[in-house]
């Protein structure tokens, strides 16, 4: 093999291993090429395998994965996680601003080595860096560590990777094996459609990626949006209406950040910190994700209105712990909404009913719903607004009298006064229909047996009574009880 | 040369515009030439045809003064609800003396989703009731208040034509001078319910209306 060509073109510069592979030539650092004005892209890959081989524990590899892509956020500006234990970033555009890649690779060292050391996993790791993300990966999870400046030389310095090292299903390698291929350079021998047909296209698509020859996007990461800002007061507020002004550059400062990252806030909380007492806390949860400035406004003043000052206000300070990502409401052309496709929801309503759920409590707004059950009780039931609840559709009864139900249904029935014989409530009353007989069934915690008539007194009033059908343990009378009101 | 049939002349006096008798209602007379009446229909014809908005007043407070809950103010109010919830739009209740019982409502035909009860505590509700009245989103308040007074009812007023929603008061009480629009006294009996018209902004009339028991 005609090696002397390939180490004169290549620009190999071992980066100092960590675990020495076999030594590769001289080493040679060449410069990113000056004539250019933007600079050439080149990628930095990790390869950190101890990440991986710790038994998956609650969660806490993507929290590690997540700690790891944050710190790289010092080295780059797109870092991309590539699970399950390799990163990636571009160091191409800020090679000069930190001198040149040995400076950036001893920044990346300081900054693994605390983090591996704190988990208590070992601390060695494999790197690479090409023109390309996926050379870059590929290089790295082989255990390479190399330095590809140009993207002429990815060829070459690919073509010594063996192919058990690719990440690739046992059987594809298996395939490869029993197929005489051994490193990628004989896969590039065969013809480029043979390859294609035989090992499919993903696997020619990877290596073009590779190689810089079609396009390889990465998914950058970004870190959880974090918001909190604080500001003083310039003396100590006692009055409520005068924080309101801070209240709004403090909004003002929280919708600038929403708008730049197309977000909306969910779970704000405002903390109003007096001197020595600690500090009140004033929280708002949003029904529905909101970035308006007017609707922030109202529900915190309101809100405030309710709370207590108990010393005076130095500071305050605005935290959101919950974002959502902004969805924009979109009219039609015509102006004229979608036939009623919002009757699902009470989206027009929400900005009121945050509004009183932020001064009257979330349980003093309330939802009612249907139930599929006998028990009349548990047939009709309130929630709290926003609670979810299964839809039950109730089909629509005839207007028969046997089935009719009251709008007022009594939250405890209440006992009728009897004398001699006839039941009053304010007066004495006359059954006009029934009886509908209710029983639950028998293995329901709460039994009923009770018989429904519709009755009316001298007042006007129509009411559903009913008559017990077992006599109650404490009295020896099946007792007769008013439940709800037609009204 | 002046027509010898007293009746005829008679009749041309009463077809010109010029002339408005006080019987009649003065938005209906406003609005008899297209036809068109600016109320939401309450769903008993005969109430329709004694009130000038031929319906409930879009836009206003109206109130439903009853001796004691229950003797059949929210059969007058079951079409309404039905109407407002089938086109989309919601109403907010305040206070009601008893959760109302969503089967009864939903086999009446309402959207039981769009009905959302508010229960503030006392010294917070005519607060809420102004917010909700305010907002353009609601269509309906209905709300039983306990305590009002007249000035309560004015600022009530004013806040439902800041929001173009209707709101109906239940109350116990015959407030004199309130400021709403329609003022109703509703009397249940064996099989009918007797309505008095005690003001209608628009009409000097005080009708005496015999509805069914039950709402249509």
């Amino acid at each position: 093999m005609n090696s002397k060509p390939f180490q004169s073109s290549l620009a190999l510069h071992p980066l100092r291993a960590v675990r020495t592979d076999k030594p590769r030539g001289p080493a040679r650092a060449l410069t990113p090429s000056t004539g250019a004005r933007r600079p050439t892209p080149l990628w930095y890959a990790l390869w950190l395998p101890q990440l991986d081989q710790q038994p998956a524990m609650d969660g806490s590899q993507q929290a590690r994965l997540e700690q790891i892509a944050a710190s790289l956020g010092s080295l780059s500006a797109t870092v991309s996680i590539e699970a399950p234990d390799s990163f990636l970033f571009e160091v191409g555009s800020t090679l000069r601003y930190f001198g040149g890649i040995e400076k950036i690779r001893t920044r990346l060292h300081a900054l693994l080595e605390p983090l591996l050391r704190s988990w208590a996993l070992p601390h060695h790791f494999h790197e690479a860096a090409s023109p390309t993300p996926a050379a870059s990966l590929l290089l790295a999870r082989a255990a390479c560590n190399l330095l590809v400046y140009r993207k002429d030389n990815l060829r070459a310095a690919l073509g010594r990777l063996p192919l058990h090292t690719l990440s690739l299903p046992e059987r594809k390698k298996r395939q490869f094996h029993n197929s005489g291929l051994y490193i990628l350079r004989d896969i590039w021998r065969l013809p480029s459609h043979a390859v294609a047909q035989r090992f499919g296209h993903a696997f020619t698509r990877q290596l073009e990626q590779s190689l810089g020859h079609i396009a390889n996007p990465v998914q950058a990461y970004h870190s959880a949006p974090i918001f909190c800002s604080d500001l003083d007061c310039t003396y100590a507020v006692e009055n409520k209406q005068s924080l309101l002004p801070g209240i709004e550059t403090l909004l003002e400062r929280l919708c600038l950040f929403l708008h730049t990252r197309e977000l909306a806030a969910m779970h704000l909380h405002l903390a109003l910190v007096h001197e020595q007492q600690g500090h009140t806390e004033v929280e708002i949860m949003l029904r529905q994700a909101n970035r308006s400035h007017a609707h922030l406004q109202l529900l915190l003043e309101t809100r405030l209105n309710a709370v207590a000052l108990p010393a005076p206000v130095i500071a305050m300070q605005l935290r959101v712990t919950q974002f959502a990502p902004f969805a924009s409401h979109s009219a039609t052309l015509s102006g004229v909404p979608v036939a009623q496709e919002h009757s699902a929801g009470l989206d027009d309503l929400l900005p009121l009913l945050e509004q009183l759920q932020a001064r009257l409590g979330n349980r003093a707004v309330r939802s009612i719903h249907c139930q599929d059950e006998h028990c009349p009780e548990q047939a009709g039931l309130d929630r709290p607004f926003g609670e979810r609840m299964p839809t039950v559709i109730v089909p629509p009864r005839g207007a028969s009298e046997e089935t009719q139900r009251p709008c007022w249904l009594l939250a405890k029935p209440v006992a009728l006064r009897q004398e001699d014989g006839r039941l009053f409530y304010y007066s004495s009353l006359r059954l006009l229909s029934g009886p509908e007989r209710i029983e639950t069934h028998w293995w329901s915690p709460q039994e009923i047996q009770r018989d429904y008539y519709v009755a009316r007194n001298r007042q006007g009033m129509r009411l559903w009574i009913f008559h017990e059908r077992q006599a109650s343990t404490q009295h020896e009378t099946r007792d007769w009880f008013l439940h709800g009101i037609f009204a | 040369m002046p027509t010898s049939d007293p009746d005829q002349r008679l009749r041309s006096l009463l077809d010109s515009p010029n002339l408005w008798r006080g019987s009649e209602h003065y938005v209906a007379a406003t609005t008899k030439a297209s036809g068109h009446f600016p109320g939401l229909p309450t769903g008993f014809a005969a109430l329709d045809a004694s009130l000038p908005w031929r319906g409930w007043p879009a836009n206003a407070l109206v109130e439903i003064i009853t001796p004691l809950w229950g003797t059949g103010e929210l059969q007058l109010v079951l079409p309404l609800l039905r109407r407002i919830s089938m086109a989309g739009k919601s109403a907010l209740w305040f206070s009601p003396p008893c959760i109302p019982y969503a089967p009864a409502l939903a086999s009446a035909g309402v959207d039981i989703a769009r009905m959302i009860i508010v229960t503030p505590p006392a010294t917070e509700i005519l607060w809420g009731i102004e917010k909700a009245l305010q907002d353009k989103a609601c269509a309906l308040v209905l709300a039983w208040p306990g305590h009002l007074s007249g000035k309560h009812i004015r600022r009530l007023q004013l806040a439902a034509l800041t929001g173009q929603t209707l709101g109906i008061l239940f109350h116990h009480r015959n407030i004199r001078h309130s400021a709403s629009v329609l003022r109703l006294s509703a009397q249940a009996e064996e099989d009918t319910m007797t309505l008095t018209v005690l003001k209608a902004r628009g009409s000097y009339r005080h009708d005496r209306i015999r509805l069914p028991w039950g709402c249509p």
